[in-house]
């Protein structure tokens, strides 16, 4: 379909530019796009953030339930996350049900949420066994420029921040913050050969979409990783993208706390 | 949601509009990059995003028409889109808003042009307000000129509801619950005339009288927000060509 | 600043005058695509600033293989509709030589479009003279509506890209450009391609193109 041959086509000026150690947007090997954080966008959801990487822009918003906690941990709330890779924002996405692409942006976003324990969930409980707050954290693709994984994971983080438990709504209390204690940060690579971009574009993936996640919290230990593709990883590089990877995340991590008021 | 004891106080509505008075509306053209075309729209609380893909080539084969384009029109509202979080996918109401809004479509591109192939209009509902199917209309019909689809004029939607007994124009949420009836429409506008109705549903009850009250306050409105999507697309193309 | 005009703008009650992106109905000719007016003595039509192409005969289309039948080559020409390049239309072509042989899966090729029947089933030919397999260079892909201005008046903007870069085009009717020559200068094209069609509309066009070559050319020797 037309849309595969024109990323097929822009394989060669990609890989031609990358001779010359140079990106065909003219950013370093390590730089992210120029990314623009808008919070508190949707007033019906307890938060809400729209998050463009360039021109890829994604909308996430938070909203809340009460429910049941799982058995073995009585005294918890819940988050589950949950993409729509809606056909709108690609061409090649299709309506329906979500599929392996969807399925594993919403995984590895979830896991760096939860593995660097960004929100304290013992704060959530209502009544211990019985009644416990369950986040919804809602990804909505609208536009796939490249790289949707980073900005659903920066989106997800901005859109926490800023949220409200509705206790009043549900009358159990007043409205509180919803506690964040630390803001993981996705950074996800492109690997071509022995050379890895960090926030590939569309133009860019067009030469292999083979990608390593790297998920760093706030101080840089390792919170996930996603390995994607069919490609074979050397351990050398491995490394060296790790350490990429911590230094793109803090940068942005920067640039997260700048946007959303709230720091922790 | 409680129902107010009166919606129309002095003649002025509960958010302090007059009855033939539209809520505010924002529009934004070409706002995303892989659509041919597309738009983001704000009318009252309705935020929606509508792009546009095609012509394109039509697969599943078979659905295929050899003399036209084939149209699909896919409404969707996100989950954190409404107070109560809705489950994703489409249910009854949205598969309904979008085969009406689809036929509307249906009307107006020239769609024996492109044998064969399909377009696709798809609509994401961000926030819903009250008429977010006609925001929605609004927003395709933008989306559609972007991406240079060939019509025969734009389509501009707008709802008239009967409230405490009178017409209002562009109903909100309380109106549209608590009132006696409501009428969205769209219109084939051409450069500044209404030509005719493209889409027309209604639940509620009202007279013959009312109704035909109700197209003329209708009308108005839509050339006042056919006014603003033609301002839209002209400053974006007019912008693009002050570049340099 | 010529005037932009969208579908359903009236534009003449002389309804010979209608020509590219208007339509005619009743005595009324009117616009039907998003485009810049451009009225003369004798015509008025509506030049699109955006949208798909749509094959016509006599155009130089470049299109990529995407499937191999018995009598020919299916080809993905950036558009609602593929083209189909029969054997027999390939100078190439040999008795005894397998099709794949001759053009394989995801090779590109400058063709002409010769025929297109009412359901829009699209037959090229590559047995004339700009027609090619394409095996070196690059191709370059960008909105079909603009190709126009990178041809420029008379072909006056391709010219200027040729001259100063030394590299050879082949510009496809369907938004895809062929470029052949040094690589750094192939870039260079390359660059000043997709600048054309940011600024497609814009007035002194050509003198800015000239002066962004003669930029870029410093800065690479």
């Amino acid at each position: 379909m037309a849309e595969d041959i024109l990323s097929e086509i822009k394989k060669d000026y990609v890989l031609s530019k990358l001779r010359d150690e140079e990106r065909i947007d003219g950013r370093k090997f390590e730089d992210f796009r120029k990314l623009e954080i808008k919070t508190s966008i949707i007033e019906k959801a307890e938060g809400s953030a729209l998050v463009r990487l360039g021109n890829t822009q994604v909308v996430v918003g938070i909203k809340m339930q009460i429910g049941e906690p799982f058995p073995d941990t009585p005294e918890k709330g819940l988050i589950i996350v949950n993409a729509e890779l809606v056909p709108l924002a690609s061409p090649t996405f299709e309506p329906g049900p979500p599929d392996e692409n969807s399925v594993e942006l919403a995984r590895v976003v979830d896991r760096g949420i939860r593995e660097s324990e960004a929100v304290d969930l013992s704060k959530l409980c209502i009544e211990i066994g019985k009644k416990v707050w369950i986040i919804f954290v809602d990804i909505h693709a609208l536009d796939d420029d490249g790289n949707l994984l980073d900005a659903s994971a920066i989106a997800s983080i901005c859109a926490l921040l800023n949220t409200k438990v509705p206790a009043s709504r549900f009358g159990v209390g007043e409205d509180y913050e919803l506690p964040i204690m630390d803001l993981p940060v996705s950074v996800t690579s492109l690997i071509v050969g022995d050379k890895f971009l960090i926030d590939p574009t569309r133009d860019e993936m067009s030469v292999g979409e083979k990608t390593l996640t790297i998920t760093v919290d706030k101080n840089d230990n390792i919170v996930a990783i996603q390995k994607s593709g069919g490609y074979l990883l050397s351990e050398s590089l491995f490394e060296e993208v790790i350490d990429a990877s911590i230094r793109a995340a803090r940068k942005i991590r920067e640039e997260i706390i700048k946007y959303c008021s709230k720091i922790c | 949601m409680f129902k107010p004891e009166k919606l129309i106080f002095d003649g002025k509505r509960i958010d302090g509009r007059t009855l033939d008075q539209l809520r505010p509306i924002k529009i934004e053209v070409d706002f995303l990059k892989r659509a041919d075309g597309s738009c983001y729209l704000e009318m009252g609380k309705n935020r929606v995003v509508a792009a546009v893909y095609g012509p394109r080539e039509a697969y599943p084969r078979h659905i295929q028409d050899p003399t036209k384009a084939v149209i699909r029109y896919r409404y969707n509202m996100a989950p954190f889109s409404v107070e109560e979080r809705k489950r994703p996918g489409p249910d009854r109401r949205s598969v309904e808003i979008s085969k009406v809004s689809k036929e509307a479509f249906e009307a107006v591109i020239m769609k024996e042009l492109f044998p064969r192939s399909v377009i696709d209009i798809f609509v994401e509902v961000l926030q819903a307000d009250a008429g977010s199917r006609t925001a929605c209309i609004n927003a395709a019909s933008v989306a559609l000129v972007d991406a240079g689809i060939p019509m025969k004029g734009m389509l501009t939607s707008v709802a008239v509801a009967k409230v405490d007994g009178v017409l209002v124009l562009d109903p909100m949420k309380e109106e549209d619950n608590f009132g006696e009836a409501d009428i969205p429409f769209a219109f084939l506008i051409r450069g500044d005339r209404i030509e005719s109705i493209a889409l027309l549903q209604m639940d509620g009850r009202m007279t013959k009288e009312e109704i035909k009250e109700a197209i003329k306050l209708a009308k108005k409105g839509a050339m006042e927000i056919y006014q603003m999507q033609r301002e839209a697309i002209m400053k974006k193309f007019l912008e693009e060509g002050e570049n340099g | 600043m010529r005037k932009i005009v969208l579908p359903g703008d009236f534009l003449s009650n002389n309804t010979k005058l209608a020509s590219y992106g208007t339509y005619v109905e009743g005595e009324r000719v009117y616009a039907k695509i998003l485009g810049l007016l451009e009225e003369t003595d004798n015509s008025i039509k509506v030049i699109p600033l955006k949208g798909k192409y749509t094959p016509s005969v006599g155009d130089t289309v470049i299109g990529i293989v995407n499937e191999i039948s018995a009598n020919g080559w299916n080809l993905d020409i950036n558009s609602p509709y593929q083209a189909f390049l029969p054997a027999s239309e390939n100078p190439e072509t040999k008795p005894g030589k397998k099709l794949n042989e001759v053009l394989d899966m995801g090779d590109s090729v400058i063709t002409k479009v010769v025929n297109i029947d009412p359901r829009m089933k699209v037959t090229v030919t590559m047995r004339e003279k700009i027609c090619r397999a394409i095996r070196f260079g690059r191709i370059v892909a960008i909105n079909p509506a603009r190709i126009p201005r990178v041809i420029g008046k008379k072909g006056s903007m391709i010219k200027l890209i040729k001259n100063e870069l030394e590299v050879q085009i082949v510009v496809g009717q369907n938004g895809l450009i062929w470029l052949n020559g040094d690589r750094k200068k192939i870039s260079i094209a390359e660059e000043v391609i997709y600048l054309i069609e940011e600024e497609a509309h814009t007035e002194g066009l050509t003198d800015r193109v000239a002066e962004f070559i003669r930029r870029r050319k410093n800065v690479q020797t």
